[in-house]
């Protein structure tokens, strides 16, 4: 058994897996708090990603000020979406609401094809270009930047939601809203803050991701849906599920490709999904909600 | 003029416009857009079954028409098949493929669901690409000859018009009579409330693979049409998920459930963005644009905008005058005469026995329910005796509710048996066990809201009646004689319990003490042995609850047992011949009313002081 | 204290409240009452906010509520524990508690402190309780808890939407002898009921709803003797024995 090799896919994987854990979680808020399968959640990494290059390509500007403009680009792209996309459809029943995210999602994708051109983009990388080589393994050092980054983002997320008063009045809306405008919650308010904390979850995704594939219309699509199997797998609505169910995802998408075949890349991440929702459909974490009779 | 002749009229003026359009429209590219666009049309009729009747989102449609596509082309590119048998195969190769995707997925619903068919579908899509030497791979087929009917080969786009336009009629006509059958209300029961159309003796595992199935045939068939036809070429990029997503966004355009529907959408959505072409860049932006308005502000789609129009309304009472009108589409109620067809004469069923008043009905043994630690039920024994309205009662978690769904097949039992009228149904479905004789009413009220009360009470009857798939959409006099013995049973139990009058009302729509009235002529519908009845009173006030008093009387005068679970203890003292008490998974208790409120266990337990202990001897 | 006039609202296409006029004073306990479906929670929700209505006055403490938001009315010390409890369930009892206190803006710590011993009084279980998650409660745990986590919020006014709903009968005598001290206390209450008889008990005056409108209004005493009440509303126990003694003495219709 080649170990070093063994170890370069498991950070491959885990890179790969913390993207989709970024994704998945980003996701998983917004359905939480609002109840919608929001479809275009890839967007909100495609997005972010050519904000950033044409930031870069275009004006030149050094790395970490395009990354702080692009996040906070994404934080008004929260708002606008939450405003376009999600109020106008916050009565209606479950099919229109899954139809009309799709539907944001061509539309986001043909308007990013219309403002930033058709050609696939590369994005400048902010760490060298050779990998690192430490005790045998060789790894991507960007690899490490995003798991590094992700796991702060992490950390930061469970202190915000289990130990500050206004995470706990967000799970409150996100479990029960009209109980919580009975108790003075400013629900709406709380749901904007999902949109945006959500969407800076995509823009740091994207700008993790974006040096290491091609930025193009199409790159969001499969990430989003994989980001849901993610979630499903992990356990659906659970938070820490979303994270370990990309992260699982991640290394087994990464392995199998490797030992299985390349060729059928993107089809292990929905094996997998199909397994769990036939063995264990609530995931590795969620709880069996049964329907009471 | 009759209803029957203008139906007659409108088919006769349909067959003149599929005869005329080729002529009128001659632009080559056009018809194979009207021809693309029947493709379209039939794939959204598979998907309106599957979603529009039986409520499972299945985001694979374009997988199945891949299929089809791809079955037809190679079966004719590479072993010379005929066309027509190539089509046969589509459907029936894309139906298997249908019911492969059917059985895994059972226990899912809602997004869990529409995820696996995703994942089936780019999985499907993957391997097509993939499987070079059997597919060309990317490459695609191409030359897919054209099909033949005699020596007349049908190679031009408007003379394949004529074989789509007949292929789609038919099955539109087919779809629609589905959907007034048994058959369909069994698919819509399911989509309405699952929960309840098992326990009304719906086989929900047969009917959903069979509505995967239909769908997945109706896909592979359009898409064998669409390698047939136009530039006679197919490949594995056509049929991904954006294509299932357009053939979605195509159905809901339309309405959904609504078959008509489907194919206006379908047509819509195909030939709209050649008109929005001059868009050029943006075009796809206006394309989307579009869906996301029309899902704010027309949900129902064009099908329930036309049927919110009030002169549809009264245009669709008059047209289906004589039969039992579609759900929602009569609120003022025609005169219950003609609610059901006159039956042709034929075998009427035999009115059920009535039982003896004496014996047990249900014997329980042992019987427990253990949920990882917690055991919910915890090895209760218990009898219910032919003839008697019996209750159980106990707090709120003593596991009233869990035996009751054991009784009923919701639940399989941790251990124990379960003996009813002489057969053991532990652990049956329950659809098999309402089929022996045990109906069921629910707590929180579950009733098939967006169909009619008679369409609920129709359901009831699922497993008295035997129309299957076929016979549902051809018709003969036995389906025909069954339906009006149904329909008439239906309105008799309808009356019973003082809905009459209501039968095409919209059931979501009735106020709640009639919900349950609903609910209860529901279960009786199904000739049972024994009710079960879960809290049948919550809700009510006192008038109401002595209504439903005088009703269990009746029913149990018609020789029905009953067991009932009940919070309400003026309905229980009223009306139990025998009580049996619950606390923590265990019986405490049981015996007549006097014996339990005199039992100073069940007093401390659950009746407190204002209910028991009082006028008792010490 | 609170006083609704004339209010009429509708849900869609349905008229649910027709004109309903109500008033509840300082320190009292007023109990509404009526079927499913008359109307009763429905008017609570044009109370709190959650319900426009579309003609009609809702005036507390001398300001005009009407069709303001939820949010601002709870800061304006309403207090409301909804039917069916609504209990944050992943969340723990400390938490449901603490969130309570969320429309009291200028709270200090001691006060909050002190509110909080006084529901641990009230409801010693809670206490015993308190990190537990609200989903592993018991029925009647989380009644408690939606009350206890409605007095954190220093409520001038308190209302109680079917607090004895799906409650075993012995839990909800030990519900209404809360509500009574919580009056006691000093808070008032506004109590929606189906339970017509034990919530008269508790109660100073009663107004009875009948599809939407206000059917009959009095002290709970003399509703408690009405007749048309005992006929329509008070049914339950007194009725049962007499009833059933009736149906015993006559002679059963059978069948073969």
């Amino acid at each position: 058994m080649d170990l070093s090799l063994n170890f370069q896919l498991l950070a491959t994987g885990l890179a790969m897996g913390s993207i989709y854990a970024l994704v998945a979680l980003g996701f998983v808020l917004i359905f939480n708090a609002v109840n919608v399968v929001n479809f275009a959640q890839g967007e909100f990494v495609m997005v972010p990603a050519f904000v950033a290059v044409a930031l870069m390509t275009a004006l030149k500007l050094p790395f970490l000020l395009v990354y702080l403009i692009t996040l906070i680009f994404m934080a008004f792209f929260g708002i606008v979406f939450q405003r376009v996309a999600y109020y106008p459809l916050r009565n209606r029943t479950f099919l229109p609401v899954i139809i009309s995210t799709i539907g944001v999602s061509i539309f986001l994708k043909n308007a990013a094809q219309l403002v930033f051109g058709a050609e696939p983009q590369l994005m400048p990388r902010p760490t060298p270009p050779h990998v690192l080589n430490i005790a045998g393994v060789f790894i991507d050092p960007q690899h490490v930047v995003i798991i590094a980054v992700t796991l702060i983002l992490l950390v930061f997320q469970y202190l915000f939601f289990e130990k500050t008063s206004l995470g706990k009045k967000m799970q409150a809306t996100a479990q029960d809203k009209e109980t919580a405008r009975l108790l003075g919650i400013r629900v709406s308010r709380m749901i904007v803050i999902t949109f945006v904390y959500s969407s800076i979850l995509g823009g740091a995704a994207g700008i993790l991701i974006g040096p290491i594939f091609y930025v193009s219309k199409e790159m969001g699509a499969m990430l989003g849906l994989k980001a849901f199997c993610s979630s499903i797998v992990g356990g659906f609505g659970s938070v820490p599920g979303a994270i370990l169910g990309g992260l699982f995802l991640g290394v087994v998408e990464i392995f199998s490709s490797y030992y299985i075949s390349s060729a059928y890349r993107d089809a292990f991440a929905f094996i997998m999904l199909i397994l769990v929702l036939l063995f264990r459909p609530q995931g590795f974490f969620g709880e069996k909600i049964a329907e009471k009779a | 003029m009759k209803p029957k002749s203008v139906k007659i009229l409108l088919a006769a003026l349909l067959v003149a416009c599929v005869i005329a359009l080729p002529r009128v429209v001659t632009s080559n590219y056009w018809l194979n857009l009207f021809n693309l666009a029947i493709s379209f049309s039939i794939a959204c009729l598979g998907l309106n079954i599957v979603l529009g009747y039986a409520g499972q989102l299945s985001l694979a449609q374009a997988a199945f028409w891949g299929v089809g596509a791809y079955t037809s082309a190679l079966l004719t590119v590479k072993l010379g098949w005929p066309v027509w048998l190539g089509m046969l195969a589509a459907f029936a190769v894309a139906g298997l493929f249908g019911v492969l995707l059917g059985i895994p997925t059972l226990k899912l619903s809602g997004h869990y669901l529409a995820m696996a068919t995703i994942g089936f579908g780019i999985i499907l899509q993957l391997i097509l690409v993939n499987s070079i030497p059997l597919t060309n791979g990317s490459d695609g087929i191409t030359t897919i000859p054209s099909p033949r009917i005699g020596p007349l080969k049908l190679s031009n786009a408007n003379t394949f018009f004529y074989l789509a336009a007949v292929s789609l009629i038919l099955l539109v006509w087919a779809s629609l009579r589905l959907k007034k059958s048994r058959v369909g209300r069994a698919l819509m029961a399911i989509r309405e409330n699952e929960m309840a159309a098992e326990t009304m003796g719906v086989d929900t595992t047969f009917f959903k693979i069979m509505a995967f199935a239909l769908s997945a045939a109706y896909g592979g068939f359009a898409g064998s049409l669409f390698a047939h036809s136009g530039s006679h070429y197919i490949s594995p990029d056509t049929f991904s998920f954006d294509q299932s997503v357009v053939l979605l966004a195509m159905m809901v355009l339309g309405g959904n459930g609504s078959a008509v529907g489907s194919v206006v959408g379908a047509t819509l959505l195909t030939l709209v963005p050649e008109v929005l072409r001059f868009l050029k860049d943006s075009y796809m932006m206006v394309y989307a644009a579009g869906i996301v308005a029309v899902m704010v502000f027309m949900p129902g789609g064009i099908a329930g905008l036309v049927r919110s129009l009030p002169i549809s309304q009264r245009l669709m009472n008059w047209l289906n005058a004589g039969g039992p009108a579609p759900s929602g589409l009569s609120e003022s109620g025609q005169p219950p005469s003609t609610a059901c067809e006159k039956a042709p004469l034929g075998n009427q069923r035999p009115a059920s026995e009535g039982p003896g008043r004496n014996g047990t009905l249900i014997t329980v043994k042992g019987l427990a329910k253990h949920f990882g630690g917690l055991k919910a039920v915890d090895a209760v024994d218990m009898e219910v005796r032919r003839g008697q309205i019996q209750a159980l009662i106990g707090p709120n978690g003593s596991g009233k509710t869990t035996i009751l769904n054991m009784l009923s097949g919701l639940y399989v039992p941790t251990a124990g048996e379960i003996h009813f009228d002489g057969v053991a149904i532990a652990g049956w479905k329950p659809h098999s066990i309402t089929a022996q004789g045990m109906a069921r009413t629910f707590q929180n009220i579950r009733l098939f809201g967006e169909l009619s009360v008679l369409e609920n009470v129709l359901i009831g009857q699922h497993s008295r009646s035997r129309s299957g798939l076929v016979t549902s959409v051809v018709k003969p006099s036995s389906q025909r004689t069954e339906e009006a013995v149904m329909c008439k049973k239906a309105l008799e139990v309808l009356e019973f319990v003082g809905l009459k009058g209501k039968e095409f009302a919209l059931a979501k729509s009735l106020p709640y003490g009639q919900q349950r009235l609903l609910e209860l002529a529901r279960s009786l519908a199904s000739d049972p042995k024994l009710l079960l009845l879960d809290e049948p009173a919550a809700g009510l006030n006192a008038n109401e609850t002595e209504g439903l008093i005088e009703l269990l009387f009746q029913v149990r005068d018609r020789g029905i047992t009953i067991l009932l679970v009940e919070h309400d203890m003026s309905l229980v003292m009223n009306v139990s011949d025998h009580i049996t008490v619950l606390n923590f998974g265990k019986k405490i208790a049981e015996g007549t009313v006097e014996e339990i409120e005199c039992n100073q266990e069940v007093v401390d337990a659950y009746l407190g002081t204002e209910h028991g202990g009082e006028e008792c001897l010490a | 204290m609170l006083s609704v006039e004339g209010i009429e609202a509708w849900y869609g296409a349905i008229q649910a409240l027709k004109g309903i006029s109500l008033d509840v004073n300082q320190g009292e306990i007023v109990t509404l009452l009526g079927a499913n479906g008359a109307g009763k929670s429905t008017t609570l929700k044009t109370i709190t906010g959650l319900l426009k209505p579309a003609k009609g006055h809702i005036k507390f403490m001398g300001q005009e509520i009407t069709r303001r938001e939820p949010e601002d009315i709870a800061e304006l010390g309403i207090a409301c524990v909804p039917e069916g409890r609504h209990i944050f369930p992943g969340l723990s009892v400390m938490d449901n508690l603490m969130l309570g206190t969320t429309p009291w803006k200028g709270a200090s710590k001691p006060e909050i402190k002190k509110h909080l011993d006084r529901v641990f009084q009230i409801f010693p279980i809670l206490s015993e309780f308190k990190d537990h998650l609200g989903w592993t409660l018991s029925g009647g745990q989380q009644q408690m808890l939606a009350i206890g986590r409605g007095l954190m919020s220093n409520p001038k006014l308190l209302l109680l939407d079917e607090p004895s709903l799906g409650l075993a009968p012995v839990l909800v005598q030990e519900v209404f002898k809360v509500i009574k001290e919580i009056q006691k206390a000093g808070t008032t209450i506004l109590l929606v009921e189906q339970n017509a008889r034990m919530a008269l008990l508790i109660a100073n005056r009663g107004f009875v709803l009948e599809t939407g409108k206000v059917a009959l209004t009095d002290t709970a005493a003399n509703l408690l003797n009405n007749e048309q009440m005992k006929a329509h509303y008070l049914g339950a126990h007194a009725h049962v024995r007499e009833a059933r003694q009736r149906r015993q003495a006559e002679p059963r219709a059978t069948t073969a």
